[in-house]
């Protein structure tokens, strides 16, 4: 995906969401307020592009905790690049959604 | 009682995640229910933490679970086979007529193997019933009591005179007979001459020749509906020994569903030789008009004199049974015309919207994109044919009334769809090499219609023809029209 890739409002808000912390499908749901139904299938277009990676948590970790392995998803170097353009084009994002350096400050 | 509630519904939450992966290809699916059964567990653990689980938490974590099903819906577009069954349709017209021949094949072979339609099939063809009348004494007062001696039939059948071809007997054993071993049930059997079926062209379906020891044996015809019932329609059913009372037949075969049109009802027929009946015996006769009697019987009743021995006059009555429902190639027929009729109504079917500027195609491109559109035609309505009779005679009788109507309807809904794909596939093949025009483009804004011109464009891949189809259609551009693309167009298709 190029610097200058124009994402759509939605696929910018999800990029925003986990670049704020919000690695699971399920927060990204609660933060962005879209349904499962956008989310999931955007976050798969976003992988596919190689802006976000997936990982599972290890299940030791799961297991401490007793409850099932999330996987979690990360912005790739792309990815952050693509966000940075996103924000110039909707500049509203950072404010929807502010990231945790953002917060503390 | 919130508990079970809560558990009932997770399994629901679970149900549906479960059909969701079915749509997600093999490969992804063991990793997609994964993630999606993690996060619906930390859902409804979020849920649970609150003090009020409310249906509102539940239904919101429905809402979560058929989100999978767009989910699912990406994997299977982004990473499935992409094996589409219709596909070769829309290629190249040898593909499209291969791809009609081998659909063709497929449902004659499905018409041949499926017993049932086999079976209505030769039915259809037999002319089952045509000429044969039921005669009774025209003093009784209904068909439903048996008035002839089988004396009397065999003084007939002697006899047949001018206006019959054949004569068979048959009487209905009072009370009914219970089968061997199941004294609870009884069976109302028919003993009748063996030539009965042959007498009104009823195939007998599974039907099956005694082995040598069986040959001293009766043959026995089962109804289907007995059959059915009794046997729980065994196939392998024929050449197996029924006892009766206290008397063995063998089982000959099944009569079609719906077949017996004679007065009372019947389980089975016991097809035995004249020398059984007795002489004294009451039935009824069933008679083969022959061709001058046919044209003799002009009312469907008809009162039939005879003389017996010392010149007295005996008075019958001729019931004329053959009056049944059209046979399926009759109501087929029937469906297309209707669906011919209603195509116009429906689908586009003018082919002739060539550019007047630009060059018309030679007779022999012409000629072969009227045969590409005759063959489509054809072979869909053989499809046609053959697909409705399957769905129409599964589980259905040629002698039942319902047949027809779904005969009726399933072989108009087939060629109607039919008709109008294959127009539709016409308009959009280029005239030139009959392949489809390809590579949509919008041209022009709708909003300005008055103004400028707006609709669809494609192009032929070979680089013949640009197809433009409006938008709106308008007095001057209503249908749709060919471009011929020249020579100055060739450097864009080398290769294609």
């Amino acid at each position: 995906m190029a610097q200058d890739a124009k994402l759509s409002h939605t696929a910018a808000m999800i990029l925003q969401a986990i670049d704020a912390g919000f690695v699971y499908g399920f927060s990204i749901m609660e933060t962005t307020g879209l349904p499962s139904g956008t989310v999931y299938p955007a976050m798969r277009r976003l992988e596919r592009d190689s802006l976000i990676w997936s990982r599972w948590e290890r299940q030791s970790i799961a297991d401490q905790e007793q409850r099932p392995a999330r996987k979690y998803y990360k912005l790739t170097t792309a990815g952050k690049v693509t966000l940075e353009a996103s924000r110039k084009r909707y500049p509203l994002l950072a404010r929807l959604i502010p990231s945790a350096e953002e917060k503390s400050v | 009682m919130k508990l079970v509630a809560g558990r009932g519904c997770n399994i629901v939450h679970q149900l549906l995640l479960r059909g969701a992966s079915l749509l997600v290809p093999v490969s992804h699916r063991g990793e997609w229910l994964r993630e999606w059964r993690a996060e619906l567990w930390h859902l409804r653990n979020q849920s649970a933490r609150s003090a009020f689980c409310s249906w509102r938490e539940e239904f919101a974590s429905t809402r979560f679970c058929s989100g999978a099903f767009q989910d699912a819906l990406f994997f299977r577009r982004e990473f499935g086979s992409g094996w589409k069954p219709f596909a070769p349709l829309a290629e190249s017209p040898s593909k499209c007529l291969l791809f009609l021949c081998a659909l063709l094949a497929a449902c004659y072979l499905f018409t041949v193997i499926l017993p049932g339609v086999r079976a209505e099939r030769s039915l259809a063809w037999s002319h089952a019933y045509a000429d044969a009348v039921l005669i009774r004494n025209a003093r009784a007062n209904n068909n439903a009591t048996p008035t002839i001696s089988f004396q009397q039939f065999r003084q007939w059948d002697r006899d047949k005179g001018k206006y019959f071809e054949g004569f068979a007997f048959y009487r209905v054993a009072q009370p009914p007979i219970a089968l061997a071993g199941s004294a609870q049930k009884r069976w109302h059997i028919a003993f009748a001459s063996s030539n009965l079926f042959d007498l009104l062209s009823i195939p007998v379906r599974f039907e099956a020749q005694g082995r040598s020891a069986d040959r001293h044996l009766y043959s026995i015809v089962l109804s289907d509906e007995f059959w059915r019932r009794d046997f729980g329609g065994d196939v392998g059913i024929a050449g197996s020994i029924l006892r009766i009372g206290n008397r063995d037949f063998r089982i000959a075969g099944v009569a079609p569903r719906g077949a017996w049109r004679f007065p009372e009802k019947v389980d089975a027929w016991v097809l035995e030789p004249d020398s059984a009946i007795e002489p004294e015996a009451l039935g009824f006769v069933v008679a083969q008009l022959s061709s001058k009697g046919r044209s003799e019987m002009w009312a469907p009743r008809q009162l039939i004199k005879t003389y017996g021995p010392h010149n007295s006059e005996e008075d019958y009555l001729g019931v004329l049974l053959d009056e049944q429902a059209p046979p399926p190639w009759a109501v087929f027929l029937f469906g297309v015309l209707l669906a011919l009729l209603a195509l116009p109504a429906t689908a586009c079917v003018s082919m002739s919207e060539f550019s007047r500027l630009s060059h018309k195609p030679s007779w022999s491109r012409r000629f072969l994109r009227w045969g590409f559109m005759g063959g489509k035609v054809a072979l869909l309505v053989l499809i046609d044919y053959f697909v409705s009779l399957d769905m129409s005679y599964t589980y259905t009788s040629v002698f039942s009334p319902y047949s027809v109507y779904l005969h009726l309807a399933t072989s108009f809904s087939i060629c109607l769809l039919g008709l109008s794909w294959a127009c539709r596939d016409q308009r959009q093949r280029c005239p030139v090499c009959l392949r489809r025009v390809t590579h949509a483009t919008r041209v022009g804004v709708a909003s300005q219609t008055f103004l400028g011109w707006s609709g669809t464009e494609l192009i032929c891949a070979g680089g013949h023809t640009l197809l433009h189809i409006p938008a709106l259609p308008t007095s001057w551009f209503s249908t749709q029209r060919w471009l011929y693309l020249d020579g100055s167009w060739e450097f864009l298709f080398t290769g294609s």
